[in-house]
C-alpha cells in the first residue's frame, strides 16, 4: 500500500474495479493527473486495471490490439486472458500453453497478476486444484479473494472461511475483504445472508450502484425468500446495462420463483451471452431430460 | 464553567438576577448601577444617582422595581420602566452593605456599617424595625425564602438569625396610633419587634456573608478567616455542622445553589469554588489572574450564577443543559436523568431503555456531551468531558424496551470525541497525536489514521468518512483513502447537522450557520447576533434552526426568516411539515406546531413550483406586507398583486408587472391625475392604444389625445377633437388639430375668427383658396401683406396615414400560472358486469313449440367396484437437518514441476448443494430442481404411474433453472451458482442445508384454479382447459409442508379432473355438427360432472336448451327441474320455468344413452356412461374412470399416466415420509 503521505491515485480505480464500475475505471485512468509520477509498478497495475476493465465490458479486440509483444509481464498475462476468453477451442489451448510457459519462467512466474490470470483461466477450465496451486500463497488481496472464490466453487466453504480470515487479518475494511465476506455468507446461507445483505448495502452507500452490487443485494433478498423486492433491484440493474449477463440470469431465476414467465429474459441471455452458465445448464438439462425419457419408456 | 456573559467595568459590588427576564443588575464601586440583558449581551440602562459606591442591589420579584443601597447611607427604590428613582429611604448612619426585597410583604431589609439591620416598608416608606445586637459592621442580611427569619453576618465574627414573626403579625392590622407608638418605641428602645433567635459563633474573624438554604434548615457562611461554615438549625437551637477549607484569602460571598446540591463561594483570593453540599468536599475551582471576587448571585429559577470582581462580572453556569441526542430515522435517542431513552416521532411515544452508569467520581459537567447511534447494530456511543474526554459504547438489546436492567457493561475509552463511521465501526479522536483510532464493536482498534489538520472534534460525514473540525475550518476526510474530500472555512463549528439524504450539511457555530453540500462546497452563510442552538433539515431541503429566542428557517438560496419566538431555548430533533419535535433543557420531548407556509411559499417560488404557489394563493394561506415585499424583490410582482389591498400599492405592482387590466381597475378607484397619467405612459409603452385613449380622456388631456389619434391614423377622431377644442374656445388646440388634419380651409377660418386676417389671407393664398383670398383682400384693403416673390409655392400637408390601426400586435402569451383555475373533472366510474356469461354457453332464444311425444330410457347397472386403496410406499425418512460432516477424501496431488506448488495440497472438492438435495429427498419436485431427472421420473412413475413425461419437460426445466442464483464475484472469473433454499429465517443456522425453494407452489395452483374458473364462466373453454391441465401437470412436482395441505392437493386433483373431463366433452360436442343425439348426450354427461354451482347452472341451462330444441321434452324438463334446484338467477329461473311449462307431460322425441335415474361415471376416453355395477378401470394419477378396453393406454384426461397401472400414490410432502 502506498504511503499515507501522498494520495494513492489507484485507490479509487481499484475500488471501482472491484465493485464492477468498469466504465469508471476506464475514465478514471484518463483523469489521473500527469504530475502524479506513478512508479513502474503502479503504472503496470494501472494499465492492467484498465485492460481488465475493457475485458469486463467485452472489448476484447481492443485489448489484443493494444498490448504488444514488448509489454510487461502483467499486461502479457492480461492479453492471454483476453485471447482465452474470446477465442474458440484453439485459442483457448494456445493461451493456456503460453500461460504455462510464462508461469514456468522463474523470472516472472511469481508475478501476482500473472498468477491471478492463471487462476482465472483454470477456474474457467474447472481445474480448481490447478488454480489453487498458483493462487494459494496469496500475496495480494485479489489473490486471496480468488482463493475464497475457488474454494466456494469447489463447494468447500470451510476452506473459503479460512481464506477470508486471512484477508480480515490483513485489512478487514478492504473492499475485497467485504465482498469476499459477502460471498461466503451467501453460500453458507442461514442467518449469514443478512450480514451479506448489510455488506452490499454498505457498498451501495459508498459507491454508485453497479450491476454487481445490485445483483448482490438482489441475491440476498432472493435467498431470504423476498423475490418481489429482488426483482425490483434486478430491473434497476437491467436499466443500467440491458445486456448484463448476471442480471438477465438472475431475472430468469427470480421470475420463475415469482411464478412469472422468464422466456423473454432467457432469450435475451441466449442472444447476448450464449456461453453463460445458465444457458449451458439449460441445454444440458434438456439433454438430460430427453435421455431420462428414453430410459423410462 | 460555561461562561455565558462577561462585562468589563469598575469593581462590581452588588448583583441581582431578574426572576423571569434575562436581565441582571450590577452595582459598581463607582456608584453606577447597570442593567444588562445577559442573553443578548447588551447594556439596557444605567442609574447613577448614588454618591459613592453602591454595594447592594436587588430586583423585586414581581414589580418593576429594584432597590439599591450605597455608601452615601441612602437606600433608593427605582422603577426601571420609568428609569427613575421613586424615593429614598433615610435612617442608616453609615455605609449600607446589602439590601433585599421580601418576596411577599412590602419590606426591604438592609445591612449597614452602623451595626444595625433595618426593615423598611417601601409602600409607606417608613422604617418598621431596627435590629440591634451586632457590635461591628453588619456585612449582609437577607430574608428567609419562606419563614419569618432574617440571617445576618457581621465583622463581630457572628452570624445571627432573627425572628421577625412579630413584625408580620403587627403589620397585618396597622393602626395609626399603634404605628406611631411603634415608631417611637423603635427610636427609643431598639428592635422590640424582632428578636435574636440564634447567635452562631465559630468563625475566627469577621463574617462577610451568610445565607439560608432554599429549602433545608441550613445556613452557609463565609468569613475573613478564609473558611466556609455550614450550620444547621431547628426550632430551639443552631449549631455548626462542618467547615470547608480551601480559600486562601477572605471569603467574600457564599450561597447554596438553587437547583443543585452544591455550595458556591468566591473570595479575595481571586477564585470561585464549588463544593459538594452533602460530602463537604471541594469539587472545582475557577480562578482569575488579577481580579478579586466580591459578590455572587444565583438565579432563582435557572441554572445560572453570576460573580462580580474587580474589573466586571461574569454570568456562568456549571452544567451543560443541552441534552445529548442523536436522530436516526423515525427515532431520537437521548440521555436524560442518567437514562438512555428514545422517542418515536410517529407514535410520539417515549421509551426508557436502560440506566447509564454514573462515573465513580463526583464532578461537575459530566453529563453526556454527544451521542452517536448505529441503527443496524443498535449501538449507542456516548461522549462526555469526564477525565478530559471519554466515551462509552453501549449495545442495546433489541427487546430491552421497558426493562430497567443495566445494559451490558459499557466499553470505555479515552478520546476527544467518538462517532460511528460505519455500521460496526467507530472513530475516536486522539488529540495528543492528532489521529483517529478506528474501533470495532468490541472496542478493539482496527486501524489508526493520522488526520490532515489539527483537529478539535470529529463528526460523521458518510460511511467511512469523517468531518474534522479545526479552529477555523472543517474538512471531510476519507478514512480508507486517507484523502481530504472537501474543505471549507467555517468559524469554530460546534454542531453538525446532515440532511437525511446526506447531500447537505449545516455547520452551527456560536453566531453563524454555514450551509454546504456533501463535499463542503459552500452554499450560504447566515450570521446571527445571538447564539445558534440547534437545527434540523425538513423534507423539502429547508434548514430549520433555533437561536436562544427564535425558530428560524434557511432556504437553499440563503434566504432566512423567523418562524416563531421562543421563551426558552429548545433543541430541534425533527421537522415534519408544520411540526417541530424538540428537546428542552430538562430533556423533555416537545412538539411545537408552527406555520410553515411562509417558507414553503418562498421555497415554491425558488423552485419555480408555480402550481404550489398558485394553490397557496388560492387558499389565502399567506398574508402580510413582508411577503409582498419579498415577492417584489424576487421578481414576482404579479404574484404580489394577489395579496395587495391598498389600491396605490396595487397600482404600482400592476404597472411593474405590466398588468394593465388591474392597473386600470386601481386607477379607477384612485381616480387622480397622476395615476391616470402614469397608466397612460405604461399603456403607451405596451402599445395598448385603447387604454391610452381612456387614460387621456379621464384626465381631459386633449392635446395628448389628439396627437394619439394622429399617430394612430384616426383622422375622424382628430376632427372630433378639433370641434371640441372649438367648443372650449381653445384656439391653439383647435389650430393644432387643423394642422394635424391638413385642413387649410379650417385653418383660414380659425385665423379669421381669431382676428388674424393677414395670416388668414396668406394661408388662403398659399393653399390656392382664391375666393376666400379675394374676400379677405377686400376686407384688408390697403393692408394686404406682400407675398414673397420668386418662390415656388407648395402645400404643407402632413402625410396621410396608410392604415388606421388600433392596439399594437401582441404575441399570444400562455395564461400565467397564476391566472385561471384548475377545473377538476371527475371521471365516470366504469361499471363492471357481474357474471357475464359468454355466448358459447348456448343462450340462444328458445323457440317454444308444441311437442308431440317422448320416450323414456331405462336400464339397470351394476355397482362400481371399489378402487384399490393406495398403498403408501415406505420410503426412507425425510430431511435430515443435522450438520453435514464431509469426510475429506484422500487425493494425491499431481506432481508439478514448480517446487513451491509441490508443498501445497489442494483440498478435495466438497459436495454441491444439489447433490445433497438428491441424497435426502424422495420428492420428485426436489429431484427435478437438483437436475436429477432420472430419479424424478422414476419416482413419478412408481408413485403415480406417469409414463408420458413430455408435458412435464418445461416444468422440469423451470424447477432446475429456478433452483440456483448466480453470484458475480471477481471480474472475468466464472460466476458462482448459489443454491436457493427454502424456509430462510433470521435465526437459521449457516451451512445447514435446507430443501430447494421450488418455483411451483400450492398457492400458485390455487391462483390458477381461480383463473381457470373464470375462463370457464366466460365460456372460453380452450383457455380453461389449458389452465386446468397446467394444474394437473404441475401437481406431481409441488411440495407442501403439512398433512392438511396434502389432503388439499388431493382434493384439488379431483376438482380439476372433473372439469377437464367436462370441458373435453364440451369441446367434443362443438365439433359434432350433424349428430344431434350425440350432442345432447355429451351435454347431458357434462351435467354429471362435479362442478361449482355457478358452472353447474350454466351447464344445466345449456343442456336444457339443447334438448328442448331437439324436442326431447322429458329430458329437457329434467334439466329444468335440476336448474331450479340450483338457485338460479332470475333470468335462468324464468327460462327454466318456461321450459318446464312447455315440457310438462311430454316425452322425448329420440332415445338418448342417458339415464339420470341410474348413477354413472363417464369414461374419459370414449365419453360413454359407466353405470353402477359395470366394470371400469381408473387412472392411477388423476383417478379418471375408463371402460375396461382403455386399460394400458395413456390417460386422456391428465395425459400423463397409464390407465390401470399400479401406483403407490401421490407423495408431495416430507410429512408423508415419516
Amino acid at each position: 500500500m502506498a504511503g499515507a503521505a501522498s494520495p494513492d491515485h489507484l485507490f479509487g480505480l481499484r475500488n471501482s474495479f472491484y465493485v464492477g464500475a468498469y466504465q469508471a475505471v476506464i475514465t478514471g485512468v484518463q483523469a489521473i493527473p500527469a504530475r502524479a509520477a506513478l512508479s513502474p509498478d503502479a503504472l503496470a497495475e494501472r494499465d492492467s486495471l484498465l485492460y481488465r476493465s475493457y475485458i469486463a465490458i467485452g472489448s476484447h479486440q481492443l485489448v489484443i490490439d493494444e498490448i504488444g509483444p514488448g509489454a510487461a509481464t502483467p499486461l502479457q498475462a492480461v492479453r492471454l486472458l483476453t485471447v482465452y476468453l474470446s477465442g474458440g477451442a484453439g485459442g483457448k489451448e494456445s493461451a493456456i500453453r503460453k500461460l504455462n510457459e510464462l508461469l514456468a519462467d522463474d523470472a516472472v512466474g511469481s508475478n501476482p497478476i500473472l498468477r491471478l490470470v492463471a487462476g482465472t483461466v483454470l477456474m474457467h477450465e474447472r481445474d480448481y486444484a490447478g488454480a489453487l496451486k498458483h493462487t494459494n500463497s496469496g500475496g495480494t488481496m485479489e489473490l486471496l479473494a480468488m482463493n475464497v472464490q475457488i474454494c466456494l466453487q469447489m463447494h468447500r466453504s470451510d476452506h473459503a472461511e479460512k481464506q477470508l480470515r486471512i484477508m480480515q487479518q490483513l485489512d478487514e475494511d478492504h473492499t475485497l475483504t467485504q465482498l469476499a465476506n459477502a460471498w461466503v455468507d451467501l453460500v453458507m446461507g442461514g442467518s449469514k445472508i443478512q450480514e451479506a445483505h448489510l455488506i452490499f448495502q454498505d457498498l451501495s452507500e459508498k459507491y454508485p450502484a453497479t450491476c454487481l452490487i445490485l445483483n448482490g443485494k438482489a441475491l440476498c433478498l432472493m435467498h431470504m425468500g423476498n423475490f418481489e423486492d429482488a426483482e425490483g433491484l434486478l430491473l434497476e440493474s437491467l436499466n443500467k446495462d440491458a445486456k448484463d449477463a448476471e442480471t438477465l440470469a438472475n431475472l430468469v431465476v427470480c421470475s420463475l420463483n415469482l411464478g412469472k414467465s422468464a422466456s423473454r429474459y432467457l432469450n435475451q441471455l441466449k442472444l447476448a451471452h450464449p456461453d453463460h452458465m445458465l444457458v449451458k445448464r439449460m441445454s444440458s438439462a434438456e439433454d438430460s431430460f430427453d435421455r431420462a425419457c428414453q430410459a423410462i419408456s | 464553567m460555561l461562561t455565558k456573559f462577561e462585562t468589563k467595568s469598575n469593581r462590581v459590588k452588588g448583583l441581582s438576577f431578574h426572576p423571569r427576564r434575562p436581565w441582571i443588575l450590577a452595582s459598581l464601586h463607582s456608584g453606577v448601577i447597570q442593567m444588562w440583558d445577559y442573553r443578548m449581551g447588551t447594556l439596557l440602562d444605567r442609574f447613577d444617582e448614588h454618591d459613592g459606591p453602591v454595594r447592594g442591589v436587588h430586583f423585586h420579584a414581581t414589580q418593576p422595581l429594584f432597590v439599591s443601597g450605597g455608601d452615601d447611607y441612602k437606600i433608593k427604590v427605582w422603577n426601571y420602566k420609568t428609569h427613575r428613582c421613586l424615593f429614598t429611604l433615610h435612617g442608616h448612619l453609615d455605609y449600607i452593605r446589602t439590601v433585599q426585597f421580601h418576596h411577599e410583604c412590602p419590606w426591604i431589609v438592609s445591612a449597614s456599617d452602623d451595626q444595625t439591620i433595618r426593615i423598611w416598608n417601601w409602600q409607606s416608606r417608613t422604617c418598621v424595625a431596627v435590629l440591634t445586637g451586632h457590635n461591628h459592621y453588619v456585612m449582609c442580611a437577607s430574608f428567609h425564602p419562606k419563614e419569618d427569619l432574617v440571617v445576618s453576618a457581621s465583622l463581630d465574627q457572628t452570624v445571627r438569625v432573627w425572628d421577625i414573626s412579630a413584625l408580620r403579625k403587627k403589620s397585618v392590622s396597622p393602626a395609626d396610633d399603634i404605628l406611631r407608638l411603634t415608631q417611637m418605641n423603635t427610636d427609643l428602645f431598639g428592635g422590640v419587634d424582632a428578636v435574636v433567635k440564634y447567635v452562631l459563633e465559630g468563625h475566627d474573624r469577621g463574617v462577610n456573608w451568610a445565607s439560608f438554604h432554599p429549602t433545608l434548615p441550613l445556613i452557609v457562611s463565609g468569613a475573613d478567616d478564609r473558611q466556609v461554615k455550614i450550620w444547621r438549625m431547628n426550632d430551639t437551637k443552631a449549631w455548626e455542622v462542618d467547615t470547608l477549607r480551601g480559600h486562601m484569602n477572605n471569603v467574600s460571598c457564599v450561597m447554596f445553589h438553587a437547583k443543585q446540591d452544591i455550595i458556591v463561594s468566591n473570595s479575595e483570593d481571586k477564585s470561585i469554588r464549588i463544593w459538594d453540599a452533602t460530602k463537604r468536599t471541594g469539587i472545582q475551582t475557577f480562578r482569575r489572574e488579577h481580579d478579586r471576587f466580591w459578590i455572587l448571585s444565583a438565579h432563582p429559577e435557572m441554572n445560572l450564577l453570576a460573580a462580580g470582581h474587580d474589573s466586571g462580572m461574569i454570568v456562568f453556569k456549571l452544567e451543560r443543559e443541552r441534552p445529548a441526542f442523536s436522530v436516526s430515522g423515525d427515532t431520537v435517542f437521548y440521555v436524560k436523568d442518567r437514562f438512555l431513552r428514545f422517542f418515536e416521532f410517529t407514535t410520539q411515544k417515549e421509551v426508557q431503555l436502560a440506566p447509564i452508569r454514573r462515573p465513580g467520581s463526583v464532578s461537575l459537567n459530566q453529563s453526556p456531551k454527544t451521542l452517536s447511534y448505529s441503527p443496524t447494530e443498535n449501538a449507542v456511543l456516548i461522549c462526555s468531558d469526564v477525565d478530559g474526554g471519554s466515551y462509552e459504547l453501549y449495545i442495546v438489546p433489541k427487546d430491552s424496551a421497558g426493562r430497567a436492567d443495566y445494559l451490558q457493561d459499557a466499553k470505555k475509552g479515552a478520546g476527544g470525541s467518538a462517532v460511528f463511521v460505519a455500521r460496526n465501526r467507530f472513530a475516536v479522536l486522539e488529540k495528543s497525536s492528532n489521529q483517529v483510532l478506528v474501533r470495532n464493536l468490541k472496542n478493539e482498534i482496527v486501524k489508526k489514521s493520522p488526520l490532515p489538520i489539527a483537529t478539535d472534534a470529529i463528526y460523521y460525514a458518510g460511511t467511512g468518512s469523517l468531518l474534522c473540525k479545526a479552529e477555523d475550518r472543517v474538512t471531510i476526510f476519507d478514512l480508507q483513502q486517507r484523502l481530504i474530500l472537501g474543505e471549507l472555512q467555517a468559524p469554530s463549528v460546534k454542531y453538525v447537522v446532515w440532511s437525511s439524504d446526506m447531500e447537505s450539511v449545516a455547520l452551527l457555530s456560536k453566531h453563524a450557520v454555514v450551509i454546504a453540500n456533501k463535499k463542503l462546497v459552500h452554499r450560504c452563510t447566515l450570521h446571527e447576533t445571538i447564539r445558534v442552538k440547534s437545527g434540523a433539515w425538513d423534507e423539502n431541503g429547508v434548514f430549520i434552526y433555533t437561536t436562544l429566542n427564535h425558530i428560524k428557517y434557511c432556504l437553499p438560496n440563503g434566504d432566512s426568516g423567523i418562524i416563531k419566538t421562543l421563551d426558552v431555548p429548545i433543541y430541534i430533533t425533527r421537522v415534519i411539515g408544520n411540526n417541530i419535535f424538540c428537546l428542552d433543557r430538562d430533556g423533555k420531548n416537545k412538539l411545537v406546531t408552527v406555520d410553515a407556509s411562509e417558507y414553503i411559499f418562498k421555497l415554491a417560488l425558488l423552485r419555480k413550483r408555480y402550481d404550489h404557489v398558485m394553490s397557496m394563493i388560492k387558499n389565502s394561506q399567506l398574508c402580510g406586507q413582508a411577503v409582498i415585499s419579498y415577492l417584489q424583490q424576487k421578481g414576482f410582482p404579479e404574484v404580489a398583486l394577489h395579496f395587495v389591498k391598498d389600491e396605490k400599492t396595487r397600482f404600482n405592482l400592476a404597472l411593474e408587472s405590466g398588468n394593465i387590466q388591474i392597473a386600470v381597475a386601481s386607477a379607477k378607484e384612485i381616480d387622480d391625475k397622476d395615476h391616470w397619467y402614469r397608466l397612460g405612459i405604461e399603456a403607451l409603452r405596451q402599445g395598448n392604444v385603447g387604454i391610452v385613449e381612456y387614460a387621456y380622456q379621464r384626465t381631459k388631456n386633449f392635446e395628448r389625445l389628439a396627437f394619439l389619434y394622429l399617430i394612430t391614423g384616426y383622422m375622424d377622431k382628430v376632427g372630433f377633437m378639433c370641434k371640441i377644442a372649438g367648443q372650449n374656445n381653445n384656439l391653439m388646440g383647435q389650430f393644432h388639430n387643423a394642422l394635424y388634419l391638413g385642413d387649410a380651409m379650417k385653418r383660414v377660418e380659425i385665423l379669421e375668427n381669431a382676428g388674424q386676417l393677414p395670416l388668414a389671407y396668406i394661408t388662403a393664398t398659399t393653399h390656392g383658396l382664391t375666393e376666400i383670398a379675394d374676400r379677405l383682400a377686400a376686407e384688408l384693403g390697403e393692408n394686404i401683406p406682400s407675398l414673397p416673390e420668386g418662390k415656388a409655392r407648395s402645400l404643407l400637408i402632413p402625410p396621410a396615414p396608410l392604415t388606421a390601426s388600433g392596439d399594437w400586435p401582441l404575441l399570444r402569451v400562455m395564461r400565467g400560472i397564476f391566472e385561471g383555475g384548475l377545473d377538476a373533472t371527475g371521471k365516470a366510474e366504469l361499471e363492471e358486469d357481474d357474471e357475464a356469461a359468454g355466448a358459447d354457453w348456448g343462450d340462444e332464444g328458445l323457440d317454444i313449440v308444441d311437442a308431440s311425444e317422448a320416450m323414456a330410457n331405462g336400464g339397470d347397472g351394476f355397482d362400481a367396484e371399489e378402487g384399490e386403496a393406495n398403498e403408501e410406499d415406505g420410503e426412507e425418512g425425510g430431511w435430515d437437518l443435522e450438520d453435514l460432516e464431509l469426510l475429506p477424501e484422500a487425493e494425491t496431488p499431481k506432481n508439478a514441476g514448480n517446487a513451491r506448488s509441490a508443498v501445497f495440497v489442494a483440498p478435495p472438492p466438497g459436495m454441491p448443494v444439489s447433490l445433497i438435495w438428491t441424497q435426502k429427498s424422495s420428492l420428485a419436485g426436489e429431484h427435478a430442481a437438483a437436475g436429477n431427472f432420472d430419479t424424478a421420473m422414476r419416482l413419478l412413475s412408481r408413485q403415480l404411474g406417469i409414463k408420458n413425461f413430455a408435458p412435464l419437460k418445461p416444468l422440469f426445466l423451470d424447477l432446475h433453472m429456478g433452483s440456483h442464483s448466480y453470484l458475480h464475484a471477481l471480474a472475468t472469473a466464472p460466476i458462482i451458482p448459489v443454491a436457493v433454499e427454502k424456509g430462510w429465517s433470521e435465526s437459521a443456522s449457516p451451512n445447514v442445508r435446507g430443501p430447494p425453494a421450488l418455483v411451483f407452489t400450492f398457492p400458485q395452483m390455487e391462483d390458477r384454479l381461480k383463473a381457470a374458473y373464470k375462463a370457464t364462466t366466460d365460456g372460453k373453454f380452450p383457455e380453461a382447459l389449458r389452465q386446468f391441465l397446467s394444474i394437473l401437470h404441475t401437481i406431481p412436482l409441488i411440495v407442501v409442508d403439512s398433512r392438511r395441505e396434502v389432503d388439499e392437493v388431493k382434493e384439488l386433483i379431483e376438482i380439476v379432473r372433473e372439469y377437464v373431463l367436462g370441458l373435453r366433452m364440451e369441446l367434443k360436442r362443438k365439433e359434432l355438427r350433424d349428430d344431434v343425439n350425440r350432442q345432447q348426450e355429451l351435454a347431458a354427461y357434462f351435467t354429471n360432472c362435479k362442478l361449482q354451482r355457478v358452472h353447474m347452472r350454466l351447464v344445466l341451462g345449456s343442456a336444457m336448451g339443447l334438448c328442448y330444441k331437439q324436442k326431447n321434452f322429458a329430458t329437457a324438463e329434467h334439466f329444468a327441474r335440476m336448474l331450479l334446484e340450483n338457485n338460479p338467477n332470475e333470468a335462468q329461473a324464468r327460462r327454466a320455468r318456461q321450459v318446464q311449462q312447455q315440457c310438462s307431460g311430454k316425452k322425448d322425441s329420440s332415445e338418448l344413452n342417458y339415464d339420470y335415474r341410474n348413477p354413472f361415471v363417464v369414461c374419459g376416453a370414449t365419453y360413454v356412461p359407466i353405470y353402477r355395477g359395470q366394470k371400469d378401470v381408473s387412472c392411477p394419477y388423476c383417478g379418471s374412470r375408463f371402460v375396461p378396453s382403455i386399460e394400458g393406454q395413456l390417460c386422456t384426461i391428465c395425459e400423463l399416466a397409464v390407465v390401470g397401472a399400479d401406483a403407490s400414490g401421490l407423495v408431495c410432502s416430507p410429512t408423508q415420509l415419516r
